[in-house]
């Protein structure tokens, strides 16, 4: 006999948001139920030890977009939440040289006007749009997105805000806002600076993660993700959670559980349970079934109803829009240990910019053709990777004078090609290894001895994200950024503030506005609806528009 | 001998179709108006002269009582081949095989193309007019009228009911390959729209905003057609309409220079010959740059300048005519059909892979080609065919040498060839335009269709860019009218008319 309790509410999945979601809710005084299929907790956001000595972040690496009001709320510094911020980082040539960012003004100002002097002057008004930008869109993370075709209050009144906001700019900025939303992050890029490695330098933020490349409009606004952060207060800024990003959820997880909160780990809900267009409660993998009348899906929209629910109790449109919604995978991984920190010969002794995040793509167009590659169903042959050596200012990470590097490589399919057969199970430890070789090669145009400091390397595909973590497809944002899934649509039309066609079930992740990134914002705004449903709208705290503050 | 008139209200530079749209709408308002050409000819890239345009989709009824246009039209049917032979034939919402059985996905294409043309419709109303200023605010009543148009198009989308209103908004910005291959799988009928949406532009059907450029297209209905006089008449008409409303015509006079004074108002312009006309309106149907060259930088402030110098207009269209001994036969065609608009996309995915190669100035060997027999009724020794090929790039990786372009014959050549076999013996001789030769000749900003991309970021009020979406250029009395204003390309004339009416409006002339 398997358990069988009672909650008011139970959150399917124990990712940031879902723990986000928890949290929020156990503080208004409700008893709620944590589950998770693995034997850890943590989703997207771990710290996992799979080789001796090591940790590894394994897929989420850096942290910038955790909204601080979540911060705050919750209290995560106080359940061990430490953030460090790093400094700059840099693009390596394969002759040798390298551009490097440092957040220091006027180092930047240097190394900008060492490649191309005119570059220095666009790079200030490149930077104040792009601040513009996010000062613009900072106030929607934490609301709930209006539904247009609404007339109710509530609706209107979200609407006449954004309206508000957008008439605050002025006609030239709000041009301007248009444009910025609907360009390639290459053209807006070309618009401002004239050297090939200063803009693909900037590039690589805005395709991470998306199955678009750099000359595909609505990839200029993804850069926001990169720049809309902050590491206390910090805005712009980039930080290591330290102990690896398992930290956050962790933070959660303590606070959550202060509050009364219950996890349980070990298996994953095979069903929601419902009865009459109503949720009932949750039965899991191992046999227990768990009751509650709210219960809340950390899982992306397709896991949570194509796989999870019993499609006859759905609306058959509603069923036809999951199926639609788009999560491509399109983005690996290499965790790697390494026996010393490697030699980058193009660097400057002592670089500060090697604790950053450092690059080996150094045009635009590699980039658009490593976008090409994936389109066919192929990783790069030549991709952009985004790495990082997190051990070098977080000695937690790795034995005494080890280090441990993280690779996040852009593109690789989640259904891999060979000869024409696309499939997810193509991925064999082969085509794995291949696929680590090619990213090694091109590494060592700027670490030449990368491969003999190798110790262990863990080699993700998009098909071990979806695998372990549960994102279909591997895709990181639990669904595109474009579009046709943002605000209002997303996930589908008509169900965007987290509410479901099925009552009291409620979606708290990435796939619910306003998407993906380690940013807690799906789930504190699923919260604030949950218990507005529950009538304890009073209980969530209220996050002021900071931005309107003088 | 009398002296010949240099004084008007309004001069046009350019008499490419919006030039003498503008001209047309000006003079039938009893204005007295000025068509300066630099080449011997009008009709810009419609010139029968150029043979660039071979079918008309965008010319509403509306604009052509307005203008006063006579054309005779009658529709195509668009064939879209199959290299396996199950070409697919479709007529407005209807689609069909080529041997007359039912289409598998035609109630869905049907379902689809209708609900398609009903999103087209309500972007009429924005199309037809000035986009909206976003200035002022909401309780300013110069926007008023605005507002209201806005407003309209509101209702227009509240309209639809619910379930539309929620498709038109997800759909409207998105990409057109995942729209219509969700709905109908991959092949003819998704590679037809995908390479209707993407024609002429910088995009692959993959890229968000192509679902709009297919809309825009979609404008007047979606039907394609053809005079039965042959494509010269569309010239012929926008000539004989602008000769009735007593437009005067100066071809063969290139102007240097757009005459600005000192308060920044424009007095007319100045000609090759360096003679003058005087007016205190000055339409341009060149593009922004080339207007803002002519006018002189130091009249437009900095941002200004800047901005017009991002503009992105970088052709992808190539035009072949072949001139032909006989007709071709197409695989599997029946011959009846082959007088349609007839479109080698086979699936969308392969559009997609046909643009990858020019974001590197390279041609792909799978081009997509629109194709049209326009002699088919003439005798069968006097044949040609005209193909629009995509994707070309504007500058060509090695340069567009002769041997580049004789290979780019020679390539779309071969991809007939695979779909009508024979079709080499009856070549006599081709005429190639690479966007680059399409500039050269007619001026169009990067031999792009539009003028300038129609991106989502450079429509509606940042058509052609942000700051001078009202036709007004930032010089009083000088206004933009080609297609590279809003709402942009394709023979629409809505560029010339909305450029005109807007300078009436402002008083300008």
């Amino acid at each position: 006999m398997g358990n069988h309790d009672t909650f008011d509410a139970i959150i399917a999945g124990s990712g940031h948001n879902g723990l986000t979601t928890a949290c929020y809710l156990a503080r208004a005084g409700l008893k709620v139920l944590v589950v998770e299929k693995n034997d850890w907790i943590g989703g997207a956001a771990v710290s996992r030890s799979l080789h001796d000595g090591w940790t590894y972040s394994n897929c989420s690496y850096v942290c910038s977009l955790l909204r601080r009001e979540i911060v705050r709320d919750l209290e995560l510094p106080r359940f061990g939440l430490q953030v460090i911020p790093f400094e700059g980082g840099a693009t390596f040539t394969p002759d040798g040289d390298y551009f490097a960012y440092y957040s220091d003004h006027d180092a930047l100002h240097r190394e900008i006007a060492r490649h191309s002097p005119r570059d220095v002057d666009a790079y200030d008004r490149f930077s104040q749009a792009v601040m513009r930008q996010c000062r613009f869109i900072r106030p929607f993370l934490l609301r709930t997105a209006p539904d247009p075709t609404s007339l109710k209050p509530r609706d209107i009144g979200e609407l006449l805000y954004l309206v508000k906001k957008a008439n605050d700019l002025g006609a030239k900025e709000l041009g301007e806002t248009l444009r910025f939303w609907t360009m390639s992050i290459a053209d807006f890029l070309d618009e401002y600076f004239e050297h090939p490695l200063i803009k693909a330098h900037i590039a690589g933020s805005g395709i991470i993660g998306t199955g678009l490349g750099v000359y595909s409009p609505g990839t200029a606004y993804v850069l926001l993700h990169h720049y809309m952060g902050d590491v206390d207060g910090a805005i712009g800024a980039w930080g290591f959670a330290r102990g690896g990003m398992g930290a956050i959820t962790q933070a959660l997880a303590a606070s959550f559980e202060e509050a009364g909160g219950t996890i349980v780990r070990g298996s994953g809900v095979e069903q929601f349970v419902t009865s009459n267009g109503r949720v009932t409660g949750v039965a899991l993998e191992n046999g227990d079934t768990y009751s509650a009348t709210t219960v809340a899906s950390n899982m992306d929209v397709k896991r949570t109803f194509l796989e999870h629910t019993d499609r006859s109790t759905l609306p058959g449109d509603f069923v036809t829009a999951v199926e639609r919604f788009k999560t491509r995978g399109s983005s690996g991984k290499l965790n790697i240990s390494l026996d010393a920190m490697p030699e980058f010969p193009a660097a400057p002794e002592g670089a500060r910019f090697l604790s950053g995040d450092m690059h080996c793509s150094t045009t635009l167009a590699e980039l658009e053709r490593a976008y090409d590659d994936w389109k066919d169903g192929r990783w790069s042959s030549a991709p952009y990777f985004d790495m990082l050596i997190p051990s070098q200012i977080d000695p937690t990470m790795a034995p005494p004078g080890k280090h441990m590097m993280t690779v996040f490589v852009q593109y690789a399919p989640y259904d891999l090609n060979i000869d024409g057969n696309r499939s997810a199970d193509n991925w064999d430890e082969t085509q794995r290894k291949a696929f680590a070789d090619t990213v090694f090669d091109k590494m060592e145009s700027a670490i030449p001895d990368i491969r003999k400091h190798i110790v262990h390397a863990e080699i993700r595909s998009p098909a071990e994200l979806e695998r372990e973590v549960g994102l279909t497809e591997g895709n990181i944002f639990q669904g595109e950024l474009t579009f046709d899934q943002l605000l209002f649509n997303r996930p589908v039309p008509g169900y965007a503030q987290y509410r479901t066609p099925i009552r009291g079930l409620y979606l708290v992740g990435s796939s619910a506005h306003p998407g993906g990134g380690v940013m807690g914002a799906p789930g504190a705004n699923a919260a604030r609806e949950i218990l507005r449903d529950l009538g304890k709208g009073k209980a969530m705290p209220d996050h002021v528009d900071e931005e309107a503050r003088p | 001998m009398t002296q010949p008139q240099t004084r008007f209200d309004a001069i046009v530079i350019g008499g490419g179709h919006n030039g003498l749209s503008a001209a047309i709408t000006l003079a039938r308002k009893g204005k007295s108006v000025c068509v300066v050409e630099r080449s011997l000819h009008l009709g810009g890239m419609m010139a029968p002269e150029y043979g660039l345009v071979h079918t008309l989709y965008n010319l509403r009824p509306t604009v052509m009582r307005s203008l006063g246009l006579q054309l005779d039209l009658r529709t195509l049917p668009t064939v879209s081949l199959c290299p396996d032979g199950d070409h697919v034939v479709i007529e407005g919402s209807r689609a069909r095989m080529s041997d007359g059985s039912p289409h598998p996905k035609a109630t869905e294409f049907a379902k689809l193309h209708r609900r398609l043309v009903r999103f087209a419709g309500l972007l009429e109303t924005i199309a037809l007019n000035t986009p909206p200023k976003l200035s002022g605010g909401l309780t300013d009543t110069e926007t008023l009228g605005e507002m209201i148009r806005l407003g309209r198009l509101g209702l227009g989308i509240k309209a639809l009911g619910k379930t539309e209103m929620q498709e038109f908004l997800r759909v409207l910005l998105t990409n057109v390959h995942d729209l219509v291959v969700d709905e109908l799988g991959d092949g003819p009928l998704a590679g037809s729209l995908s390479a209707d949406a993407v024609r002429g532009g910088f995009a692959g059907p993959y890229a968000p905003g192509t679902v709009f450029t297919l809309l825009y297209r979609l404008g007047a209905g979606g039907n394609v057609g053809v005079p039965r006089a042959g494509m010269a008449a569309v010239a012929r008409a926008f000539e004989d309409a602008a000769a009735r409303a007593g437009c005067s015509i100066k071809c063969g006079s290139a102007v240097t220079r757009i005459l600005v004074d000192g308060d920044d108002q424009a007095t007319g312009v100045e000609l090759a010959d360096g003679s003058v006309l005087e007016a205190r309106a000055v339409l341009s149907s060149a593009g922004p740059a080339h207007t803002v060259a002519l006018a002189g930088p130091e009249h437009f402030d900095i941002e200004a300048t800047r901005r017009v110098r991002s503009i992105r207009a970088k052709g992808t269209a190539a035009k072949v005519n072949f001139q032909l001994k006989g007709l071709p036969s197409f695989a599997g065609l029946p011959d009846e059909l082959r007088g349609g608009r007839l479109l080698i996309a086979p699936t969308s995915a392969g559009v997609e892979r046909a643009f990858n190669p020019v974001k590197y100035g390279e041609v792909s060997e799978d081009l997509t080609l629109e194709m049209v027999l326009p002699q088919i009724n003439a005798p069968e020794d006097d044949q040609n065919l005209s193909a629009i090929a995509g994707f070309v790039p504007l500058e060509h990786a090695a340069g567009w040498t002769d041997e580049a372009r004789e290979a780019l014959g020679a390539l779309v050549q071969r991809r007939i060839e695979a779909f009508a076999p024979g079709f080499a013996s009856l070549v006599q001789s081709r005429e190639v335009f690479t966007p680059a030769d399409i500039e050269a000749r007619t001026r169009a900003p990067g031999g792009h269709w539009h003028h300038g991309e129609m991106g989502l970021d450079q429509i509606l009020t940042v058509r052609p860019t942000n700051g001078m979406a009202h036709y007004s250029m930032g010089v009083q009395g000088l206004y933009l009218c080609g297609a590279a204003a809003h709402p942009g390309g394709d023979i629409s004339g809505l560029p010339g008319r909305n450029s005109a009416l807007q300078a009436l409006k402002d008083g300008a002339v």
